[in-house]
Formats: C-alpha cells, structure tokens, sequence
C-alpha cells in the first residue's frame, strides 16, 4: 500500500549510484544525509525555508477561501429556491469540466492586463469565489440535511442567513474538514498554476521547485528530488492527521426527528 | 538675504543643468530566463552576480525552470507579451520564435562590436543564423556520441576501435561484447532521430532540405536500411528492444545503462558525460563519434543552447552585454565550465585547459575532434518539427521496432506524411 | 399571499447574495477563457502570433483525419470504464468499514489508506511507479520471479500499459473514500437503532438505510470521479508520456502536446471543447437518470 511511499523515502537516503543501481533494496547501504542538505539549499540562495513558507501561504489561503466561499454559494443552491438557481449549478458543473490545459493562456492574458502576473493574485483571489468541486461536494451534503430543521427555524422567525448559521453549518462539520483537506493538499500539488504567473524564483511553491531540479539532459540530483519530495509530505499528512477526526466524528442528530 | 537666495537658485540650476547633460549611469534592469537543472542554476547565478558586480548600473533579475515545462511557460509569457529580454533557446524551437518576429536580429551589435565573436569559429556562429541573419548566441558545444566504457571493452577482449569507425566495425563490435559479457552491445534509443539525422548526412543529404519544406533526402531506402540494422541488432539481443525502453520511459543521464552496467556502448550527447561518469562512481569513460559510412562522418557541432534577445527590448545594448560576458568573460567561464556544453570561444576553451578534470579533458577534445571531422551544422528544424517529432517521427520509429509495420512501409509514410504537415 | 411574496422576494435576494461569490468569480475568471477557447477552436493559433480563423478546419481534422484522436478517445474511454467503477467500489468498502468503529489504530490505517492519493502528484512517483513495475528487474517482475514465474513488460507492453495506470489510479483511492467516510457518518445512528430494534441484520440495514442515505453523495462521486478521469493527466504525462505506441495517450495529454508542443493551441481547444461536450452528455445523463436511485433527505432533484 505505501510501498512508493517508502521507496521514496529510502531513496531519499541514498547515494547517487544507489537509488537506480539497486532499486529493491530499501535499506540504504551508504545512508547519508546529501540529499536533504543539498536539497533543501534550493537554488542560488534561495532555500526550501522559502518556498515551503510561500506553499504555505498559497495553500493556506487558498483553502481557507475555497471553503469558506464554496460553503456559502453551496447553500444558496441547494436550500435556496430562486429563479436562475438551474442556470448557476449549469455554470458549475461546465466550470468542472473545463480542462485546464486550454484555460491557462486566456487566464494568463486576463491576469497580465490587470497586473496579477509574478503575485500571489491569481493563485488566491478566485478561491475566494467558489471552487466548483466544493460547490457542488457541500450542496451532496446539505442535501442529507432534513428540511424540516429549516421549517421549523422558519416558523421560529429565522431568516436564511440565521438558518446557515445556526442550522446547516453545524451539521457540514464532515465535510467542511474534508474540503478542507482536499483544496490544502490540490494547492500544495498544483504546479501549473503557479508556473505560469509566477516568475521571481523567491515566489515558487515547493511543487514548482521540485521541478526546477530536474532536467533530462543535465545532472538531476534525484536524491535531492526525492529528500523535498518526502519532506513536501509532511504538512499535507499533518494536516490530515489533525484534521480527519472531524470527518469521523459524525453528526449527532438528536432531536431532530421529534 | 535675497542676494544669497539668488545666488543658491542660480548655484542649484547650475548642478542641475551639469547633472542633466552629464550622461548618466542610470539604473537598467533586465530580465533573464533558462530553464536546466539545480547545478545549472546556481552556476548562471554567480554568473549574473559577477557581472552586476562589474555593471553595476545594470541589474539582472533572472527566472528560471525546469526543462519539462519551460517551453510552456516561456510560449504563454509571449501570449501576455511579457517576454524577458534575455532568453535561453532550444535548437529545436527556435525557427518559430524567428519567423514570428519575437527575437532580435543581433548582426549590428556584433559588428558594433558589443557581441565579441572574434574568438569562435564560423561554423558555430552560423548555427544561430537563419534567412542570413543571426538571431542567437551559442553559448556551448555538444555533440551526438558513443560513450563507451573501456572496462567493459577490456574484460571482452576488444580493443577499442579508431576515431572513424564504421558502422560494420560498430555492429561487428556490439555482438562480440553481447556474446561475451551477455550485456547489451550499445544502447539505447539508438532509432532517435539524432541518430538518424547523423545516418542521412553520411547518405549524402540531411534530415530536411534547407528551406524546410521537404525531406533533405531523395532515396527511402536511406530510412529503411537504417531501421532495418536496428531491428536485425533489436533481434539478436544486441541493444534493448524497444518495448523495453518504451517501459522505461525518458531517463536522465544516470538512468542510463551504460551507467547501470548493462550495456558498453551509450548513445548520447557529449555534455552528459559528467553525470554519466559520476554515476559510475567516477569512472573514467571515452566519447566516439558515431560510427562512419562509406568515409563520410554524420557528426556535426550541435548548439547546445542560445542566448537570445527579445525583439522588444527596451536594452538590446546592455542585453548583448551580458551575453559577451556570459561567453567570453574568463571568471565567468570557471563558473560555468562544461556545464552548458564545451564553450564556444577558442580563448575560453585555452583559459579553461589546466582547470579541467579528466572528464571534461574528454569532451573537450572530443569537441574539437568533431570540429576536425564533422560534418557542418545543419540549420535550425523547420517550425513543425515538434509536430512531426511527436506525431510523425516517433510513432513510427515505434511501430517499426513493435514490428507493426515495415520499415519500407514506414519510409513511404514518413515521407508522406512530413511533406503534408510541411505544406501546411 | 402576502406572507409568500414576502418570503419569496427574501429568497430571491439570499439566493443571489449566497452565490453572488461563485458568480462574480465566474464572470470574471471563467467567462473569458470559456468563450475564448471555444473561439480559438475555429482558429489556427500558435500562441505565438495572433489566432487565424479557419472555420470548421480544425473539428474536420479531429474526425477525418486524426487517427491519434482515435486512439486518444479510444484510450481515455477504455481507462474511464475500468477505473471509475473499481475506484468507487474500493473507496466505498473500505470507507464502510473505517465507518463502524472508531480507534486511534483506525486513524492511523486512514492516514496509510490516504497516503498514496499524498503522493500521486509529485515527479517522484513516476521513477517510483516504473521501479514497479519496470522490465526485467522491477519490482513485481522479481516477485514473479521468486514465484517462479516469467516477468511481463508491463509499461512496455501495449496491453498492460494502461492497466498500471489504472491500478494506480484506484491505488489513490484515499480522496473518495474520504468523502463516503464524511457521509457515512453523517447517517443518524437512530435509523440503524430504530432498523435494529425491527430486526434488520448487518446486511438490512446496509442496503435499507446506509446505501440509501448516501445516493446523493454517490451520486457526486460518481460524477466527479468520470470527469476526473475523463480528464486525466499526470499519470500518463510523467509516466509512460501517453506510450506504448499510444496506448496510454490520455485525452488530456494529447491536448496538452497539441498545445504547448506542436504549438496548435487552436486545434487543442477544438478537442478540449468535443472532451467537455461529451462528458456534458454522460453528465447530463447520469443527473437524469439519479432520480430514480438518489435519495435526498430534502426530497428535491436537480
């Protein structure tokens, strides 16, 4: 199950004419530490400090936009009965299955004319606008939760807004964390996006540092590749660690059937 | 009172007018781009340190990736018209960026003397020249090769063959080494079409004609003799079939199998003996120069890389500046070494002499022995080369070794099917 | 009366003020590329210079006389129909049983089970991949060979190629089953209590009451999983870069060569646009045909 994971990290311990010269061992023979020392140096004096400290900043910004927004824009679709709601989960749902690939040099040109190109902007600002997976993720969910708690909220003199407060919102803890999860770890990974917009070396991400190590027709320092790789883990499992408790701690609905 | 304010108007007026029509160091800033690998980084960085430390009204900010994804990039940076002004190109696809306007023709600041290319020969300049002008600087020499490892050909009992070997004596070579050491005789990817490209030069023509519009060769048979001896070597065992390498996809350099012990003879560039000889623990290796043909050799001197400047710069001087320093300046080019290829300047190359390890000892004078021999430089691909690359070339390099197709049938429809993405 | 307009004007004004982000994000970042591609589709563009119009050239092209279109779709079609269905089965069984108990061992298994979909992104699993399954020396060839039997070129191999691809993208199952964890705990434990004390078994009740309540979380999955992997990419682009002799040329990566290598971003955006018109179909299909599987506790469809 985890074995590429563990080869990974083995490999990440080995010397150079290990890694590919005896693959099946998982136990280096020479173990050394180059590989995290070299690595983590980066380039021309710009360390990993750096740019896990700018994967952080995109990703954690990210996710916390992309949830929060999809949150909201979920509700409105899924509770809310109002004219032009068909037509917005449409742009949703085409939104998904637009490929990225052909996106990018249109989305480039936008954000180039108003001046977004080499910052964080383009990278952060949209989540704050929904992301269509966790749009239409929530609605799922929202639409496991009985209505009659709406009506009866209704009957009590809430209004929408006190009923996704104090009603909806509670019982998404499940998968607020799983969307959590998910939009930290995709903006961790995501290296096209910031490829593109980005072009001061001290603004990449980890995912688009990783890359700059490796050209086919150079030296690779594989070693080093697989050293940030492994280390490129780390926040996303923590945060998965920490986090998954909230997906399995269910919803008690007590009360709720009366 | 209001005499001395005068006075100080008048005094303040005067420095001003001085400072105006004295011709000011103003600030420059340049933006550069390569793409290449954590190594090369670091070295082109300490470069630019070196020569903001001896500019320093010019201030370089620099970008740069890996190689996969730089064309990518560089491509989208032109849709948004937010090219640098200094961009590091590829062989392969810079006849676009030409045709398209994108590149500064460089000939005047040559002649202006700026770009100093007194010191690198003719043939290397031209490389960068299209339609008669020159639109980018070489900034290092590669070239195809055999590398080979003498141990293996030791303990085989063969003794190395002469600088212009033939292909009979490399076939005859490559079986000898396979029956004896039940390793592969040579690999890999020998079908390449770096490989073939030197195979239609020894045939008498090149790949593609010179104005790009059609195959540089008259006679099919050119192709299918080529592909027929891969296939008859494929069958013996000789070099790894080909669904084996398809397995292994792109390998770097120390993924290689001479540097895994299995096979004695590597195709490849000269500029990536480094890694494959630190692959090997050190390990020293020798370069050849692909196999002959009836006397002629196919190898000629491949630009590993340019510098070029963006057509809309708004410092095409100081641009050029930093690209004379880059290829000429000595504490820049022990800086850089062999790392982007053999430099280009013969000075450079002489200054560089006693700092060289034996491994670049090696490729330099395998550089210089094909600029003895070989063939000159063929100009840059046609603008759809990637097309036919990727969709013409490679799928039927691919079906001939799967024994989908023969490889007579395949020289038709190579050629078929280039003339009809060329006509475009 | 009144008490309706009343209400029906306040949610006319909280529908737009809730979504109001997603459509503001829309008309600012999603518009323009949509209509641009779809315009670019009619052109010749090589991003280079300006987009030239070419009418129906391109969509002629992609059905007449592209036979790697072909095998693109054929390709991408073959991977979608093996690897939504197994990837969902696994996801939903091993999220039923992470769903019964709860134990600090439970949570460490979880994280084991997400740790492939952790890694699948980076350049590090392709070396790792073809280690696997590399030929004659990989991995699963030496455990054929412990066994005594004859390894198999797996990536080299037109027949098994994509099945590595599609073994790894069930691998990765860690995303969904999360989310079918998510619903599954979201299952008020009084209608297991209640179907209990009915006397349902293990069985009854998974059929009666879990699979059910969590049709509307199926029925995301399902469909984003089948776009997802209608659009697959990574796998096939640092692995085996869409061979042996296309067999694993995924829809998306053609596209990507076609735009960024062959430099034809025109003809590229005609498939991107066939692509998204053919999973709108399946889509619209599946959305239709839900109502008669899906179960929303808030009894309304689409």
């Amino acid at each position: 199950m985890v074995y590429p994971a563990l080869w990974m990290l083995s490999s990440s311990f080995k010397q150079p004419w290990e890694i590919f010269g005896d693959i099946l061992n998982l136990i280096p023979k020479e173990p050394t530490l180059n590989n995290y020392k070299e690595g983590w140096q980066g380039f021309g004096g710009i360390t990993f400090a750096t740019f896990f400290k700018n994967s952080f900043i995109i990703a954690g910004l990210n996710t916390i936009g992309t949830v929060i927004s999809s949150t909201i824009v979920a509700y409105g679709l899924s509770r809310i009965p109002f004219p032009g709601r068909r037509i917005i989960f449409t742009t949703v749902i085409l939104t998904l299955m637009l490929p990225m690939q052909v996106q990018i040099v249109p989305r480039y040109i936008l954000f180039s004319k108003i001046g977004w190109i080499n910052t964080f902007y383009p990278l952060i600002v949209p989540a704050f606008l929904g992301g269509p997976f966790f749009i239409f993720m929530v609605m799922q969910f929202i639409r496991g939760i009985p209505k009659e708690l709406d009506e009866s909220a209704f009957i009590d003199g809430a209004d929408r807004i006190k009923i996704f407060y104090h009603i909806i919102l509670p019982n998404l803890k499940p998968v607020i964390t799983t969307a959590a999860i998910f939009a930290f770890y995709w903006t961790w990974n995501d290296f096209m996006g910031p490829l593109v917009y980005l072009n001061s070396p001290e603004k990449y991400p980890v995912s688009v540092a990783l890359r700059a190590f490796s050209d086919p027709s150079a030296v690779t320092n594989w070693g080093a590749v697989f050293a940030m790789s492994t280390l490129s883990l780390i926040p996303v499992l923590v945060i998965f660690v920490l986090f998954q408790k909230y997906i399995v701690q269910g919803v008690t609905t007590t009360g709720l059937r009366g | 009172m209001k005499k001395y304010f005068k006075l100080v108007v008048l005094m303040l007026i005067l420095v001003s007018f001085i400072l105006a029509i004295s011709p000011a160091q103003q600030q420059i800033t340049l933006r550069i781009i390569w793409w290449g690998s954590q190594d090369r980084h670091n070295r082109t960085l300490k470069v630019i340190d070196l020569f903001q430390k001896k500019y320093p009204n010019i201030k370089i900010v620099s970008e740069y990736t890996g190689w996969s994804e730089y064309y990518t990039k560089l491509t989208t940076m032109a849709a948004g018209g937010n090219l640098p002004d200094i961009m590091q190109q590829d062989h392969a696809y810079i006849r676009g960026w030409v045709e398209k306007g994108l590149l500064l023709p460089l000939d005047d600041l040559v002649a202006q003397g700026v770009i100093n290319l007194k010191d690198v020969s003719k043939s290397i300049v031209d490389s960068g020249r299209l339609g008669g002008k020159l639109y980018a600087i070489n900034l290092g020499n590669n070239s195809q090769a055999f590398a080979i490892d003498p141990e293996l050909f030791r303990k085989a009992g063969v003794p190395l063959p002469p600088t212009l070997w033939t292909w009979d004596d490399f076939k005859r070579i490559a079986r000898i080494i396979h029956r004896k050491l039940g390793i592969y005789g040579a690999a890999e990817n020998l079908g390449d079409h770096n490989v073939f490209r030197v195979w239609t030069i020894e045939n008498g023509g090149y790949l593609f004609s010179e104005d790009g519009k059609s195959l540089g060769y008259e006679d099919d048979n050119v192709y299918a003799s080529f592909y027929k001896m891969l296939l008859e070597l494929q069958d013996e065992g000789v070099i790894p079939s080909r669904d084996v390498e398809v397995a292994r996809g792109s390998v770097s350099p120390e993924q290689r199998f001479l540097c895994l012990g299995k096979a004695a003879m590597q195709f490849t560039w000269s500029n990536q003996l480094t890694a494959m000889s630190t692959a090997l623990k050190g390990k020293p290796l020798k370069l050849y120069m692909l196999p002959t043909l009836n006397g002629k050799v196919g190898n000629f001197l491949k630009p590993s890389m340019f510098f070029a400047i963006n057509a809309k710069t708004k410092y095409p001087k100081e641009a050029a500046m930093f690209i004379n320093f880059f290829i000429n300046d000595i504490e820049a080019a022990k800086i850089l070494m062999a790392e982007r290829g053999v430099p280009v300047s013969k000075r450079v190359q002489l200054a560089l002499k006693p700092l060289l390890t034996p491994v670049e000892k090696e490729m330099f004078n395998f550089i210089a022995t094909v600029e003895k021999y070989g063939a000159p430089t063929p100009p840059p691909d046609p603008e759809r080369w990637q097309e036919i690359y990727n969709n013409v070339y490679t799928p039927l390099y691919d079906q001939i070794m799967y024994k989908k197709i023969t490889p007579e049938e395949a020289a038709k429809k190579f050629r078929e099917q280039v003339t009809q993405i060329l006509r475009k | 009366m009144k008490k309706l307009t009343k209400k029906k004007k306040h949610d006319i004004w909280m529908g737009y003020l809730f979504t109001s982000p997603w459509i503001l994000g829309f008309l600012f970042f999603i518009v323009f590329p949509l209509v641009t591609s779809l315009y670019l589709s009619f052109t010749r563009y090589d991003i280079l210079s300006a987009p030239r119009w070419i009418g129906l050239q391109n969509w002629v092209r992609m059905f007449t006389q592209d036979p790697r279109f072909w095998n693109a779709t054929k390709a991408t079609f073959k991977y979608v129909i093996f690897e939504v269905p197994l990837r969902l089965l696994f996801a939903f069984i091993v999220a039923l049983i992470f769903s019964q108990r709860e134990s600090k061992i439970l949570n460490l298994y979880r994280a084991i089970y997400y740790i492939p979909s952790l890694i699948g992104g980076s350049v590090a699993i392709a070396v790792v991949w073809r280690q696997i399954w590399g030929y004659p020396d990989g991995i699963v060839n030496a455990i054929l060979s412990i066994l005594g039997l004859r390894g198999i070129n797996w990536l080299g191999d037109t027949r098994t190629a994509i099945w590595t691809l599609i073994l790894l993208a069930v691998w990765q199952f860690g995303s969904p089953m999360l989310i079918f964890l998510a619903a599954l705990k979201q299952v008020p434990t009084e209608l297991y209590e209640a179907a209990t004390i009915d006397g349902a078994n293990f069985w009854g009740r998974l059929f009666k009451i879990t699979i059910p309540m969590v049709t509307p979380v199926i029925l995301f999955n399902l469909i984003n999983q089948m776009i997802h992997a209608f659009m697959a990419f990574t796998q096939s682009y640092i692995i085996t870069q869409g061979g042996p002799l296309d067999s694993t040329l995924f829809y998306a990566v053609y596209m990507y060569r076609k735009a960024f290598n062959d430099f034809e971003m025109g003809y590229a955006s005609a498939l991107a646009w066939f692509m998204l018109a053919l999973v709108g179909i399946f889509t619209v299909i599946i959305f239709k045909t839900s109502n008669r599987w899906v179960y929303y506790e808030a009894e309304e469809g689409v």
